[in-house]
């Protein structure tokens, strides 16, 4: 669903990314880590085409993001890390312009829009302006911005920042089944357990370079030996 | 005192630092801004001066209605400065995150209210303050004054000229505030708009420019004399009136006279700036809290009706996406204080324009000089045009920046960015287009059908040229960090924009004055050869118009593939 190939970005003589080559299936569940500024931003943006690489291929279900980036958006749901929404706009009212954007009916937007309001539990302020949204609100609704045309692809970058408890659970609720959906899913975290929990492949990346990529088995293997868990793996690779 | 000039060093270091780093690239890009700068400053300083010699010389209007007619100018100068303050600091004043953070810190509210009023005051006259001292330098070298009177006349005649009409905008709009606590937003801004619109009127029936004009002309040839005992005593209570005084006084030599002008004019700046820190004190809080009470209070009101115009729920005939686009496009404006009431205020400021040119028919049927009609209809049309370009300048310009951080939704769909953002460019042009098309049938209807046809054809043209030039800057220059679309307005790009207008407009005046005034020659000779020029003249236009625009849009959407 996801392919990565020798994928680099600068930033005039900075190199945000290097030489990425990444493969992700349908079906995956796939855990981006790393530390601040280690790079996972930058990659999601070239993916969602927000950046356009120095070098290097980015192909979605086929296509070329930067060849045909209209086929290759229409399978790709993203949440970023810093949800910014149209502050004039009430969460309702912001999803039917997303549902727009993908050409989406009206009447099955609405229906949509309903189920997604039901599932994400954002029906009691989904009707006030997002000027008045918590972080977390906010959150809620790009996720629910993401989820309306059933995208094949969902990148998500830092999805649990300002969620509640109770709201990372539905999150992470929504993000499985998802998966199990049998959508691929590009997700960077900083939690670590939330990644140790959910996501069935791990990549940990570093200065830009990726250290580690491989089956969540592989990592559980390795976590067999000093290391006892996802998070001391992790220190210890990028210390 | 020191903790205010600490927080502006910081403000001043912060414009130096989103300059960008010194690297070749910066420099040369800040060489290049100099240099358009510059450009445009000899160009004013040209302009401003082969006016005041066509005014005095050809003309003849003789020093007391050249003066008459700065005091007019000013006038409209002040409405601007004055209104555009009140708008700029509702923003910034209550909507910064800067004063929640400031609000939070040991500092009086007379400081935060200072250092946010220097701020909009600043940053948003900083280009209309390089158009006035190259207006100024070039009366003084006109008039043969000494070097010193430019300084002398920016720091003490036209700084606290313009620092009243702020000074009044910024308690103005504390006043509103306190005033709306009580009796409602809706009631107190009508009340306002209401007294604008009556000082308006009122300023033109008292001033009576065409009255003043038609009584000057009975003394002819003495118009070099001082005719102010024509003047309604009204008029001489406003600073208007008391920098076109003071002008007048020192360049007719009589220094002791404006003197008095002057220090009016100094007193009063002072006595605003104490009443203002006076009533930040006592209510800029409070203010800050009626603002948060009137959000909180509209917020409870929309829950209540919850039917809205434009609603996305409602079924249309038109394709999803473009549905989308249009209803999120009149609901951001809507909702968007800064947005409609500043287009309220444009409209209203054209209302003036239209009420001031509507008895301009009495000097085109009493004059008998042809220039003078050529000059009147030029005068009338760069206006038109000027109108034009603000609206532009104030909602093209912002429109790729007003994407905003949200951007990251459109860019990331399925959707070609380009065609979408030249659909958000159409709507716009098309109100601006009408807006433009009806101003000038307005002010153009007295003169002869072909002129007032070739006029609309011609301003058509001018309108696809402003607006595409708006909107290529605006890409180019496009910041989608700054919410605020008047920032965005009077940021560097749009300043640049706005010198590349008034160079636009130097065009126009050079490429129309031979037409229209060998047209007025052939009306008065009975000739109709003269149309074809004027005709060749629109070809013309709408050549360079074609070539503009194109390379104003194709520049700014090679800009939509950048990195955000």
């Amino acid at each position: 669903m996801l392919t990565l190939a020798n994928l680099s970005k600068k930033f005039g003589n900075f190199i945000a990314v290097n030489n990425i080559n990444l493969e992700i299936r349908e079906g995956d569940f796939f855990g981006f880590l790393g530390q601040n500024g280690a790079g996972k931003t930058t990659t999601i943006k070239m993916i969602t085409g927000l950046y356009s690489p120095t070098k290097g291929k980015i192909i979605i279900g086929g296509f070329d993001i930067q060849k045909n980036p209209i086929e290759a958006k229409s399978l790709i749901g993203y949440i970023p890390d810093q949800p910014f929404l149209y502050e004039k706009l009430t969460g309702r009212e912001f999803l039917y312009f997303c549902g727009g954007l993908y050409k989406i009916d009206k009447v099955k937007l609405k229906n949509k829009i309903e189920e997604i309001i039901d599932q994400l539990k954002i029906g009691e302020w989904v009707d006030k302006r997002t000027e008045e949204y918590s972080q977390g609100m906010k959150q809620r609704i790009a996720i629910a911005s993401a989820l309306l045309h059933n995208p094949k692809l969902l990148v998500v970058d830092e999805p649990m920042i300002g969620l509640d408890p109770q709201s990372a659970l539905v999150v992470k609720n929504v993000l499985k089944q998802k998966a199990s959906e049998g959508a691929a899913i590009f997700m960077s975290t900083h939690s670590l357990n939330v990644a140790e929990e959910i996501c069935s492949r791990i990549g940990i990346i570093k200065d830009g370079q990726m250290i580690l990529e491989d089956e969540k088995e592989i990592v559980e293997q390795i976590r067999g030996t000093d290391h006892h868990n996802l998070e001391s793996l992790f220190l210890h690779l990028t210390k | 005192m020191k903790v205010l000039f600490h927080i502006l060093k910081f403000k001043i270091l912060f414009v130096i630092k989103s300059q960008g780093n010194f690297n070749l690239s910066s420099v040369i890009k800040s060489l290049g801004v100099i240099t358009v700068y510059s450009i445009f400053v000899v160009g004013v300083y040209v302009l401003a001066k082969n006016i005041i010699a066509y005014l005095l010389e050809d003309v003849k209007i003789g020093m007391y209605l050249f003066h008459r007619f700065i005091f007019v100018v000013l006038f409209i100068f002040f409405m601007a400065v004055n209104i555009g303050n009140i708008v700029v600091s509702y923003s910034t004043f209550f909507k910064t995150k800067e004063v929640d953070f400031l609000l939070t810190t040991p500092l009086s509210f007379t400081k935060i209210f200072l250092v946010k009023f220097f701020d909009n005051f600043f940053y948003s006259s900083s280009t209309l303050l390089l158009i006035i001292s190259a207006v100024i330098a070039s009366y003084s070298f006109y008039f043969g004054l000494p070097w010193y009177f430019i300084p002398f006349a920016l720091s003490f005649i036209i700084l606290p000229f313009m620092f009243i009409a702020g000074m009044l905008g910024a308690i103005i709009l504390l006043i509103i505030m306190r005033v709306a606590a009580r009796f409602g937003i809706k009631k107190v801004l009508v009340t306002l708009a209401t007294v604008y619109a009556s000082a308006t009127i009122l300023f033109y029936y008292f001033s009576s420019p065409v009255n003043l004009i038609t009584k000057v002309f009975q003394y002819f040839p003495n118009m070099n004399n001082y005719f102010g005992f024509l003047e309604n005593p009204i008029v001489k209570l406003l600073p208007n009136h008391w920098v076109a005084e003071s002008l007048y006084w020192i360049t007719t030599g009589k220094d002791y006279a404006a003197g008095w002008y002057i220090y009016l004019l100094i007193i009063t700046s002072v006595l605003f700036f104490l009443f203002s820190l006076l009533i930040a004190k006592k209510w800029f809080y409070k203010t800050w809290l009626v603002f948060l009470n009137l959000s909180s209070e509209l917020s409870v009101k929309k829950k209540k009706n919850s039917k809205v115009f434009f609603s996305f729920e409602n079924n249309s005939s038109l394709k999803p996406r473009r549905e989308a686009l249009i209803k999120r496009e009149l609901l951001l404006f809507i909702r968007e204080p800064s947005q409609w009431s500043h287009f309220i205020v444009m409209i209203f400021l054209i209302s003036i324009f239209i009420l001031s040119i509507s008895s301009v028919d009495v000097i085109i049927l009493k004059s008998y000089d042809v220039y003078l009609k050529a000059l009147v209809y030029l005068v009338i049309y760069l206006f038109n045009v000027f109108l034009i370009a603000s609206l532009s300048i104030r909602f093209i310009f912002p429109l790729v920046s007003l994407e905003g951080e949200t951007i990251w939704k459109v860019r990331s769909a399925p959707l070609n960015y380009k065609k979408l953002m030249l659909t958000r460019l159409f709507i716009y042009f098309l109100v601006i287009f009408i807006i433009g098309q009806v101003l000038n049938f307005v002010s153009n209807y007295q003169f002869s059908v072909p002129l007032a046809a070739i006029s609309q054809l011609n301003t058509a043209f001018v309108t696809i040229t402003l607006v595409s030039l708006n909107f290529g800057m605006g890409a180019m220059f496009a910041n989608y960090k700054e919410r605020n679309p008047i920032r965005v307005a009077s940021s560097q790009g749009a300043s640049l924009t706005f010198l590349f207008t008034i160079i636009y407009l130097v065009f126009l005046i050079i490429l129309l004055f031979a037409p229209v005034s060998n047209y007025f020659y052939a009306i008065e000779r009975g000739s109709l050869i003269s149309i074809s020029q004027l005709l060749y003249t629109s070809f013309m236009l709408g050549a360079v118009t074609l070539l503009f625009s194109y390379l104003s849009i194709s520049k700014g959407v090679r800009h939509f593939n950048n990195d955000v």
